[in-house]
């Protein structure tokens, strides 16, 4: 057996040289330091991107995207195809863990200041990858065409509509027209399998690239102990994590299979209590805090814009930190990291207290 | 001489008053000129308190000067427009004050009652309404209600609503749905019949439908609504006192408001359910023969009726002059149809004719068909305590719960054919319940399975992931070993 393995591995190297790879990969070090941990989470955050891409993929077999028949086929992967109850349970559970694995990821490199050069490239995509990652969650939100869905994102959709010039255009584009319909659902559908997709592919695979080309970032304040290949070593821990996850996985789509509720009826009055997905939760909280008018300018408005600044300055990270890149210590960034957690935190509890 | 004084006073002063004394000089010249009006007001109740035709048409009445007596400037209308002859009567009977002043204690709310009502609305030239005082209880010549000579004194009532209620080309112009022939079928019932002969006790059309406060039937507001129904049935013949000489029962509304039908539209206010009309009729009420009464019943329980009609219990009820549907299920105290009355129980109404020893064939069927009714309605518990442990566990069951219709139109259908009395027929039915339970109850077990399935399926999984992670890190710390 290890000999035909042996001779397929010959066959195809003699004629793409998959040596290199390996021994570029064998020669690849990962630093060994007391935060080593917060390696791992760029590779669970991998692993379940590729969970929800397979995922995804078998759920388009049965989803149908359109208004009359989206609730009716998720309806029927649920009850009739076999373990489709599994299936779309691991999608909804893995999106969730995905969006918290991308968020610990970021603010990791974010506070370990690895976004520094030369990797400042790495943060831009990496940020991009996680406002992608949000835009997945959003438009698969819809696709169920649950109640909850429905009016989830007529809310969220009307908060882009409150900016000025661009709003209403962009409202329609997302909409497919004035309000949310059957049309609405197929453009969610079509970012969902589709647009989304190949954007986050791309960046994904530029992103990645980045990783491979410049290896790990040794963190400023720690002291590195030494080094493991990347491969076996590193790659096995990841494996070992990756095992992990997908038990959580299994565990929490047996135990909390992911729920329908009741179909979407555009007709009828928004249920009580409607509330965005959790990572939505602290941008809609705030604004809800936000009084209708502060100076003239209306209270919705304000509170995009200072979100829209916030998400542009996190993306420039690396270039208005000219002190960390000066090799400075800048305490200030850790000031506005705790402060951005303990914002989200504070904000998405509220959000599901009150 | 002491007696004498006083009587030559009394004459002398009789005699000078006699010269002052007011005459109504309207009625004076209108009676000589053989006037129909005032010929008919000479009886007018009006009349006799002191009013004169000046009350209602305006003018100077005493004196015979027509330019004086009939000039406008002194308030003479004439003839009163229509839209202003109901306003005309208000202005006293509106007046408690005035009614008082006659000495009458009649009700002072009837102008208001009449503008509420359904023949105070416009009529077709939109310059009156439909009716007006006038149209029941005349112009000139009005009677109290308690002179038979008044239009609206209660053996005259069907004939004055009649005037237009049975004229198809007047009531064409208002309601050309509306039938006119319940004077008709009024004097077929027992409260026409009565009230022919001079009965003033029976209902006529008045008691039930209001007399200023009328209302279309369909107007939750009128005493006829479905519901109100057995109310205004109940005011006269749930009271003893009222009905002792009629010597009829008096509890049936008491039975009836505790009655299926009773409680489907008093309490849930189902207008389907039956009133006291729906099985005595309304203008023809009549309590329904012997042989009719389940052609009665039948008009809602349709296929119950006919089951019964083509049973052999039908001859045999026949036979010995039982009322048909009522010996089983009561007439006024219907209760909710329950299985217990199937069977040969003390419960039962089949044990009141059929034992081991006598009838002894529809003792043996009813218990069998007891039993399997039973049998069916245990089975869809069963089916539904286990969609019900499938659904707490999580598991997807409305195809199921849907299914369960089945079962439930089997029990309902076995208990519609049983009054075919046909054990045949009823097995047939059965049969169909019973296939649907099995299905059922097999269906929600296989999702109880199902759910340990995931479970058990779940442990595998994470078993084998594990050790496979414990081989990954033995591994892992076998390559670290080596390089070490």
């Amino acid at each position: 057996m290890k000999k035909l393995f042996n001779n397929i591995y010959l066959w195809v190297d003699e004629r793409v040289q998959i040596s290199d790879l390996v021994k570029f990969m064998s020669k690849k070090y990962v630093p060994i330091h007391s935060r080593s941990i917060w390696y791992y989470f760029g590779g669970v955050s991998l692993f379940l991107f590729i969970i929800q891409v397979v995922t995804g993929i078998l759920l388009t077999f049965y989803y149908k995207g359109s208004s009359e028949q989206a609730y009716e086929s998720i309806k029927f992967i649920m009850s009739k195809v076999e373990f489709g109850w599994l299936i779309r349970s691991i999608h909804a559970w893995s999106a969730n863990l995905f969006i918290l694995a991308v968020f610990i990821h970021m603010f990791s490199v974010y506070f370990e200041r690895t976004y520094r050069k030369p990797r400042e490239l790495t943060w831009v995509t990496g940020v991009l990858l996680f406002f992608l990652s949000l835009g997945f969650g959003f438009s698969g939100y819809l696709l169920p065409w649950n109640e909850l869905a429905f009016f989830a994102t007529k809310v969220g959709t009307d908060i882009v509509g409150v900016l000025p010039v661009i709003g209403e255009p962009i409202k329609l584009l997302l909409r497919g027209s004035e309000d949310v319909t059957g049309a609405t659902l197929s453009r969610f559908y079509a970012f969902h399998v589709m647009l989304l997709p190949l954007l986050f592919t791309l960046l994904l695979s530029v992103h990645l690239l980045l990783v491979q080309r410049q290896g790990m970032s040794e963190p400023v304040e720690v002291k590195v102990k030494g080094s493991m290949p990347f491969f076996p070593n590193f790659f096995l821990r990841d494996l070992i994590l990756w095992l992990l996850v997908l038990n959580i996985l299994a565990v929490l789509a047996v135990f909390f299979p992911a729920e329908l509720g009741l179909k979407a009826n555009p007709l009828a009055s928004a249920p009580v209590g409607i509330k965005p997905e959790w990572y939505f939760m602290f941008m809609f909280q705030s604004l809800k805090f936000i009084p209708a008018k502060v100076l003239f300018v209306d209270g919705e408005l304000l509170g995009i814009l200072l979100f829209g600044i916030a998400g542009l300055l996190w993306l420039l990270v690396p270039f208005w930190d000219r002190k960390t890149a000066a090799g400075q210590k800048n305490r200030m960034i850790n000031y506005i990291g705790v402060f951005s957690i303990i914002f989200i935190l504070v904000m998405t509890i509220l959000g599901w207290v009150l | 001489m002491k007696l004498l004084i006083p009587i030559i006073i009394l004459i002398v002063n009789s005699f000078l008053l006699s010269q002052v004394k007011k005459v109504d000089q309207c009625f004076q010249c209108h009676i000589d000129i053989g006037s129909a009006q005032a010929e008919l007001f000479v009886n007018d109740v009006h009349k006799r308190i002191g009013l004169s035709c000046s009350s209602c048409h305006g003018g100077d009445n005493t004196t015979d000067n027509d330019e004086i007596a009939m000039n406008p400037k002194n308030g003479f209308v004439g003839k009163p427009k229509p839209s202003k002859i109901s306003e005309i009567c208000a202005n006293c009977h509106s007046n408690p004050e005035t009614m008082k002043k006659y000495g009458s204690n009649i009700k002072t709310g009837q102008f208001e009652e009449l503008r509420k009502s359904v023949h105070g609305k416009a009529s077709t030239d939109a310059n009156t309404t439909i009716a007006q005082c006038t149209t029941c209880h005349n112009a000139h010549g009005i009677a109290k209600v308690n002179n038979p000579a008044s239009p609206v004194f209660p053996t005259n009532i069907p004939e004055t609503c009649g005037k237009c209620h049975s004229s198809v080309v007047y009531m064409q112009k208002y309601n050309p749905s509306l039938p006119v022939d319940q004077i008709e079928k009024y004097r077929t019932s027992k409260h026409g019949m009565l009230n022919k002969v001079g009965n003033k006790k029976v209902a006529a059309c008045a008691d039930c439908h209001g007399a200023h406060s009328i209302f279309s039937a369909k107007d939750v507001r009128s005493s006829v609504y479905p519901t109100n129904i057995p109310a205004t049935c109940s005011k006269c013949h749930s009271d003893k006192e009222y009905m002792k000489e009629f010597k009829i029962a008096t509890d049936q509304f008491e039975k009836y408001k505790r009655s299926v039908h009773g409680v489907a539209l008093l309490e849930k206010n189902d207008i389907s359910a039956p009133a006291c009309n729906s099985c005595h009729g309304n203008h023809a009420a009549t309590p329904p023969g012997i042989s009719s009464i389940s052609k009665v019943c039948g008009t809602c329980h349709a296929l119950n009726a006919e089951l019964f009609a083509n049973s052999p219990h039908k001859e045999a009820f026949d036979k010995k002059n039982y009322p048909e549907c009522e010996t089983c299920h009561n007439s006024h105290d219907i209760a909710v149809t329950r299985d217990e009355l199937l069977g040969i129980n003390k419960s039962s109404v089949c044990s009141k004719c059929h034992s081991e020893k006598e009838n002894s064939k529809g003792y043996f069927a009813a218990k069998e068909m007891r039993q399997m009714i039973d049998e069916l309605t245990n089975k869809q518990k069963t089916a539904s305590s286990k969609i019900f442990e499938a659904e707490q566990k999580g598991m997807e069951v409305e195809e199921i719960k849907f299914r369960v219709r089945d079962i439930n139109s089997s029990i309902l259908e076995a208990r519609t054919v049983i009054h075919s009395f046909d054990i045949s027929k009823f097995k047939e039915v059965i049969k169909k319940g019973n296939v649907a339970s099995q299905e059922v109850i097999s269906d929600a077990t296989s999702k109880i399975d199902e759910y340990f399935f995931r479970r058990y399926g779940l442990m595998a999984a994470v078993l084998v992931s594990t050790i496979l992670m414990i081989l990954i890190y033995l591994h892992l710390k076998r390559i670290e070993k080596k390089n070490n």
